[in-house]
């Protein structure tokens, strides 16, 4: 079977996206749902380096320019009526070529955010 | 629950012990947002190229059956996909901003709330590979063509493949499909891609290497207008038409007429495998005479016009020699040359070459796979490959 990855066209093209990675897990502070949760505040000193409080956590990162950019798929559409195996449809709706780095302390992040499902 | 404001933003800052005067004005209070999990996203590397592709408005395409390892497709490229996993936590995050896009930003807000769209701990990584190809071959050789006259076209069932279909069933890119169906001397027969059946390839050949020597032309100067007139009644034009284009290259004299200079080398080969496609083997220097007797005059045969398609047994008393394609062989590296290793123990470099070359993935030489999958030692002087392992 051959998947294809069109892309969504928006106005502008291709959204871009960025990537935040974090080091760890991300915790719950109480079992809850995932949605709607805050994760955190992200600020920006004037020198360009990002500053993410989570929960009681300060973390420093920084700036990266992807050498590789990454694409965002996203799975799509439900099965069509009277094939015999669903087809699995991913369309590329984003592309990343910046993301933010953070590095945290030897403490275990804290947040509202249910453990990894 | 309710948005965050600013003043609850601020109060975090001050039990921070951060001094706002040091930070930019803006704050991005980043959230799951209603609809995060991580089954719908997933990240894909890009390899040099493909970034600017999708953003050029093409496409990707993941090929592969269930039984097939799955590969990515760009226009005329082929990868391997590859989880990779990282102990780390990504987030995507749509409307997140750069601390220049920020400075740029002329609006006065302070606070930007923005959605986390997914978040994983795995993405899939690429390597660019050799387009999977000998599926194509396979698929047109279950139904090649034999002619107008074959019974096979009344009463056929067989699956006949159009361009869509071999680009859903092979691992391969588009450019990469359409390059290696020219290889192949493939052509379209009411819009299906097919392979002419060898001998039938063989007796429009004839038809036209008679023709030449009946009219007397020179190799370089066979005219098309002619080879149709002469031959239509024999044969269909389109079939006399694709004969001269995969034998003969393709020229237009300065009134604009069509000519073709025939291919000595691909003509003397077919030749060659038509004798040679007969027998298991031949007496090296028998079949050397009948070859060249076989080849329309002012063609020269050569042992190297085979390459690929037979091989000298020099151990031999006489010498002999016997078909093997290089088509028929594994397409995996390990396969292939446990194959080889098995036909026959030892080879030099000139022999096994024909036989491993389309092994090679991009900048890789030949040198490089027989250092990886072979041995060697000395013979008789002559540098000589064998297995690295036991053959059974």
């Amino acid at each position: 079977e051959a998947v294809s990855l069109p892309h969504s066209r928006g106005a502008a093209g291709l959204a871009q996206w960025v990537l935040v990675e974090l080091q760890g897990e991300v915790e719950p502070r109480q079992s809850g749902r995932l949605a709607g949760s805050l994760l955190g505040d992200l600020h920006y000193t004037r020198e360009g380096v990002p500053v993410l409080i989570v929960g009681h956590h300060i973390l420093y990162g920084k700036v990266v320019q992807l050498e590789k950019p990454f694409a965002v798929l996203v799975k799509q559409g439900a099965p069509q009526p009277g094939s015999a195996e669903p087809e699995t449809r991913y369309a590329v709706t984003a592309l990343i070529k910046t993301k933010l780095l953070f590095k945290t302390r030897p403490k275990p992040i804290v947040t509202n955010v249910p453990k990894k499902v | 629950g309710a948005m965050r404001s600013r003043a609850e933003v601020d109060a975090t800052l001050q039990t921070a012990k951060l001094n706002p005067e040091e930070l930019l004005p803006v704050v991005q209070c980043l959230s799951f947002g209603p609809q995060t999990g991580p089954a719908e996203c997933c990240l894909l590397q890009l390899e040099p190229g493909l970034c600017a592709e999708l953003e050029a408005g093409r496409s990707l395409v993941i090929r592969g059956e269930k039984d097939e390892q799955v590969v990515l497709c760009s226009k005329d490229k082929t990868y391997e996909m590859k989880i990779a996993d990282t102990s780390n936590m990504l987030l995507f995050i749509p409307g997140c901003k750069t601390p220049e896009e920020l400075n740029a930003d002329q609006a006065s807000c302070n606070i930007i709330h923005s959605e986390i769209a997914g978040f994983s701990n795995n993405y899939w990584e690429l390597r660019r590979c050799r387009p999977k190809l000998k599926k194509l071959r396979k698929l047109l050789m279950e139904d090649p063509y034999e002619g107008p006259d074959s019974q096979k076209n009344k009463t056929s069932t067989f699956s006949k493949y159009t361009t869509e279909d071999l680009l859903s069933l092979v691992q391969a890119s588009e450019e990469e499909i359409l390059h290696h169906l020219q290889a192949i001397d493939a052509c379209k027969i009411e819009g299906y891609w097919r392979i002419i059946e060898f001998d039938y390839q063989m007796k429009l050949l004839n038809h036209v290497t008679q023709l030449i020597d009946s009219e007397s032309w020179s190799l370089s100067q066979v005219p098309l207008r002619t080879c149709l007139e002469e031959l239509g009644p024999l044969e269909p034009k389109e079939m006399i038409e694709h004969i001269l284009l995969s034998y003969g290259r393709k020229y237009l004299d300065d009134a604009g007429e069509v000519y073709f200079e025939m291919r000595e080398d691909k003509v003397c080969r077919a030749l060659g495998q038509m004798l040679l496609q007969n027998a298991v083997k031949f007496n090296l220097s028998d079949f050397q005479e009948v070859w060249q007797q076989s080849v329309p005059e002012g063609m020269t045969t050569r042992l190297d016009q085979l390459k690929g398609l037979a091989l000298v047994d020099k151990s031999s008393r006489p010498e002999t020699i016997f078909l093997l394609k290089v088509e028929d062989l594994p397409e995996g590296n390990q396969e292939r040359f446990n194959s080889l290793f098995s036909i026959r123990e030892k080879w030099t470099e000139v022999d096994i070459t024909p036989y491993i070359e389309d092994l090679c993935a991009e900048k890789q030489t030949v040198g490089a796979l027989l250092t990886k999958y072979a041995r060697s030692s000395m013979q008789n002087g002559v540098k000589v490959y064998n297995s690295r392992r036991q053959i059974s």
